[in-house]
């Protein structure tokens, strides 16, 4: 689907609002400041994901949306690989930034994950009172592009173009540079957009 | 989307191939980053030429506009390329790289990766093409590149930092 600027507007806003509840929730978790970046909206063909994942290793916490719509698309918490192990190391009060990530690395990330994007979606339920509802995590720890790839093949056949929709939540203090990303599904990117153009219209 | 068939790549440096896209000739191929999708590749060591494609799906249910999205119609294209270069479907030889579940959770529902590795090894079986290595399945990450000007070498890089050839 097209966006018109209204509508691309409509949705930076919402992930505003989402992100902003994120990033309070990894503030509290850090100890410390963590800012966001406006809400970056792409429309991507496939042949071109490429582009904008590549063979960097991350660690992407993935959770489908459900709820209203059954398969609505995939919320992501993306955070790369150094990032990834500052980040359990200053959950877990270790230094080592050179040591193998274990299941406890895996278990923080899973929960930190599942925080940041409950927050997320909390918020823009409140706002829109349409209800996603993210599925247990999944964690991948390999290639972004690997991982990304994977969810948009489970998004069906005739998906030839994602849009991904990202706000980049960034703690200076510990050096942490996160993303939240969304790829929603056809349905549900329609619903916000109606829903949002709603509210903005005072309906 | 770019597909094009040539016999050398037009800036001389490796073709990048996108998810769906597919090159055919003798210059050096490459996709990054599988996961469930599969990286295919066909070649003929009397001509010294192959083709790879970026499989995503295993069956098109129909549809026409992007061939070498899904298994069922990338490998019969990629054979009329390769017939029309002048291979011989006897001297191809089929590797496979890909097919990965890289998250278990959803894996546990819906294991593309694995369906697509079937479905490869299906239609090359149903057009008679062997299938003489294939590193599929598990819960990684591969990049692989394709040299068909050096006997087809096939290089397979995982995230770890480990590579190994096909």
């Amino acid at each position: 689907m097209k966006l018109s600027s209204v509508q691309s507007d409509a949705i930076q806003e919402l992930g505003n609002i989402g992100a902003a509840h994120a990033a309070t929730t990894l503030s509290q978790m850090l100890g410390s400041t963590v800012e966001m970046s406006v809400p970056a909206i792409k429309a991507i063909d496939i042949s071109e994901l490429g582009n904008y994942m590549g063979e960097e290793s991350a660690a992407m916490v993935a959770f489908e949306l459900q709820g209203e719509i059954p398969h609505g698309g995939y919320i992501i918490f993306y955070i790369s690989k150094e990032s990834a192990i500052r980040l359990t190391n200053t959950m877990l009060g270790l230094t080592d930034m050179n040591r193998p990530m274990n299941e406890m690395d895996e278990s923080a990330l899973l929960e930190v994950g599942n925080i940041m994007v409950s927050a997320f979606l909390d918020a823009t339920a409140e706002l829109l009172g349409f209800i996603m509802l993210p599925s247990p995590p999944a964690l991948s720890l390999d290639m972004a592009h690997a991982a990304m790839s994977s969810l948009v093949a489970q998004m069906g056949e005739e998906v030839d173009e994602v849009l991904l929709f990202s706000t980049e939540l960034v703690c200076e203090e510990h050096k942490i540079d996160s993303d939240i990303i969304m790829l929603p599904e056809t349905q549900t990117l329609a619903r916000i957009v109606e829903l949002m153009e709603n509210m903005m219209k005072g309906i | 989307m770019k597909i094009m068939t040539e016999l050398t790549s037009p800036s001389g440096q490796t073709a990048m191939i996108g998810i769906g896209e597919y090159r055919v000739g003798s210059f050096p191929m490459m996709t990054i980053g599988l996961g469930s999708c599969i990286g295919l590749t066909l070649y003929d060591d009397t001509l010294k030429v192959g083709a790879m494609v970026h499989i995503m799906l295993p069956d098109s249910a129909g549809r026409k506009d992007r061939p070498g999205k899904y298994a069922d119609t990338a490998i019969p294209l990629l054979l009329k390329e390769l017939n029309a270069l002048g291979c011989k479907n006897r001297s191809l030889v089929a590797k496979m790289a890909g097919g990965a579940c890289m998250f278990e959770y959803f894996g546990t529902n819906l294991n593309i990766g694995e369906r697509n590795a079937e479905k490869v090894r299906a239609v090359l079986k149903e057009n008679n093409i062997k299938l003489a290595k294939e590193e599929v399945g598990g819960k990684v990450g591969r990049s692989v590149t394709f040299l068909p000007a050096s006997n087809g070498k096939i290089t397979i890089r995982r995230a770890d930092g480990t590579a190994g050839e096909l």
